[in-house]
């Protein structure tokens, strides 16, 4: 599926045509997995762009290929204008990566983690010394300068890796579940990081997530990818408009759900969520006024009412039927 | 934000990525010093490194040289069947050294970081391979030390300049087999250790590491031929006086160890390109 937008070449970070991607395994019993599927994803400068998609889906085997750690078997990836196979190297100094499960040496202490990285995109000297001590410090990973690696808890180990992806100052970052397995308050940290690297760095960001409310928050745009496709992508308001699955009505009724509900005209799925019924509805503005008066009808009491729209979590149900 | 158009086109306005300044040979140097670095670190605060450094070399060359003092052997003889004991050692450990560039990373599921940043085989290699001479030399003086101390062995006995190409030999060939382990580990996974480390000791046994390689059978003889190390060995011990198997043996040892550290790159690079194209690079992460 092309970018919505007509864009220049050199205004895309990323510019994936018809990625194809097998994986086979096996000697005896040879397997082949189709991971990709003629994926395309055009991604703008600058923005921050959500991969959505079920495990499986291929998120991480596109943000592999785009990261130059996976040869494609078919179609074309350019990030920042170079070819991810051909052009590796240059892509390499401009981007970097940071995944949930992120893993490092585990004698090294977090210093020195960042250190042997920063090595390695070239910086040296006292330019490689205060780029750690910034990271550190942004990461809040200063009391725990002297703790191995292997000693850091999931939270630490994770900030580690996000500071490990910063080193190069990347053009382009991605984050592949960068929250996954935190607890919310540092969730919440990552997440503020991640928001200011694209208004104070200009940093393209394309982070992969199962937190819908995350990739709401933080996404420009969004992308669901499914069984190595792109099925559709948008603004977060726009995909929800996109996919027609309407607006929720939530309603606390006595008794609490009436019978034959459901069967009414224009009425998507009715779901019991505590005490309330959620009722899905095509237009609210033509379907709430029929609703109340139905349920007036049948002496329903209506004890509350409110109005929203389908959230993200619900759009990704839809597209994985 | 109302798209990811304007909101990109705003950020693209204000904003202008950091030029990326030209590399050079410091950046060269930067990038293969990593390696080293961290292979020092981890030899530092890991006690087996210690144990793997003194431990093993020390009870080689403690009996190996007990049995030339049990069969009574000459002095010539004694250097015959110590060389190869400090031959051995010297390899085992800096091949080590040179595998540990990859193994760390595939040990700590962390391989695929090392191939994010914009490393070439070069940096691993010579990284690693510069801390692995230094701890081969650390071997050599440990056995040096316990050699002519308990055994009067002389390792200047073929003069310094014989000395140190026989340890150049041993440390291209260290070079040379780390690149290869990697690239069988990379190949093939972690279960590829045990086997490429099988195949250094076949190697080194093929290379008359304890004897002449006369008295090899002749298609072992032949294989010997192609080994570097066999070579370095011949023209070591020429200096205490054996009679050389090969002409100019130092000579064809350097140009065939060139030849093989072509090809070790040449492994470990295809292995490398293989591994991105299986997936098996994001597999040894997880």
């Amino acid at each position: 599926m092309a970018a919505p937008h007509s864009l220049a070449s050199s205004d895309l970070a990323v510019d994936a045509r018809d990625l194809t991607k097998t994986f086979r395994s096996g000697w005896l019993r040879p397997r082949r997995t189709e991971a990709l599927r003629g994926a395309s994803l055009q991604v703008p400068r600058g923005a921050i762009f959500g991969l959505l998609g079920p495990n499986g889906a291929g998120k991480t085997t596109l943000l592999s290929i785009l990261a130059t750690l996976l040869i494609p078997d078919g179609g074309s990836a350019r990030v920042l204008g170079y070819d991810v196979v051909r052009e590796a190297r240059e892509v390499r100094r401009r981007l970097n990566m940071a995944s949930g499960n992120a893993s490092f040496v585990w004698s090294l202490r977090p210093p020195e983690v960042l250190a042997f990285y920063g090595r390695l995109y070239g910086l040296h000297g006292r330019a490689l010394r205060q780029r750690v001590e910034e990271l550190i410090e942004l990461c809040e990973l200063g009391p725990h300068r002297t703790t191995e690696y292997n000693e850091l808890s999931t939270g630490l180990k994770q900030r580690l890796a996000f500071a490990k992806a910063l080193l190069n100052r990347p053009e382009v970052l991605f984050l592949d579940e960068p929250t996954l397995g935190l607890d919310p308050d540092v969730s919440i940290r990552i997440r503020a990081q991640i928001a200011s690297l694209r208004r104070d760095q200009g940093t393209t960001i394309i982070l992969t997530t199962h937190y819908m409310r995350e990739a709401e928050e933080l996404c420009d745009e969004i992308a669901f990818i499914k069984g190595g496709r792109i099925l559709a992508r948008g603004a977060a308001d726009a995909l929800k408009r996109q996919i027609r699955i309407g607006e929720v009505v939530s309603l606390r009724l006595d008794p609490a759900e009436p019978a034959g509900l459901a069967e009414l005209s224009g009425v998507l799925a009715v779901r019991r969520r505590a005490d309330a019924v959620e009722v899905t509805v095509d237009t609210v503005e033509k379907r709430l006024p029929e609703l109340l008066r139905w349920l007036h009808g049948q002496s329903v009491e209506v004890r509350d009412c409110r109005v929203r729209e389908s959230d993200l979590e619900e759009v990704f149900v839809e597209l994985n039927r | 934000m109302s798209s990811t158009a304007e909101a990109a086109a705003a950020i693209r306005g204000h904003i202008r990525p950091p030029a990326r300044e030209p590399e050079g040979l410091v950046h060269e140097w930067v990038r293969t010093w990593a390696f080293a670095h961290r292979n020092l670190i981890m030899a530092r605060r890991n006690v087996f490194f210690l144990f793997e450094l003194t431990f093993w070399p020390g009870v080689a060359m403690l009996s190996h040289g007990l049995l030339t003092r049990f069969l009574e052997l000459t002095p010539q003889m004694t250097a015959f069947i110590l060389a190869g004991t400090v031959a051995l050692s010297t390899v085992q450990v800096c091949q080590l050294d040179v595998a540990y560039a990859v193994l760390f990373d595939i040990w700590s599921k962390s391989m695929k970081h090392q191939f994010l940043a914009p490393v070439s085989i070069r940096h691993l290699a010579v990284g690693a391979w510069l801390v692995g001479v230094g701890r081969g030399l650390v071997v050599f003086a440990l056995m040096a030390a316990i050699g002519s101390s308990a055994f009067g062995f002389d390792f200047l006995g073929a003069g310094p300049a014989s000395l140190a190409v026989f340890l150049a030999g041993c440390f291209l060939s260290s070079l040379i087999i780390g690149l290869f382990v990697c690239a069988l580990v990379i190949l093939f996974g972690t279960r590829a250790e045990s086997s490429a480390w099988a195949a250094v000791n076949f190697l080194v046994m093929l290379a008359g590491i304890y004897y002449p390689v006369s008295v090899l059978p002749g298609w072992a003889q032949t294989a010997s031929a192609f080994i570097p190390l066999t070579y370095f060995l011949d023209a070591f011990r020429a200096g205490y006086g054996f009679e050389p198997a090969f002409a100019h043996p130092a000579l064809f040892g350097f140009a065939l160890s060139g030849l093989y550290l072509a090809l070790a790159h040449w492994a470990l690079a295809a292995a490398i390109t293989r591994s991105r194209r299986t997936g098996l690079l994001l597999k040894l992460s997880e």
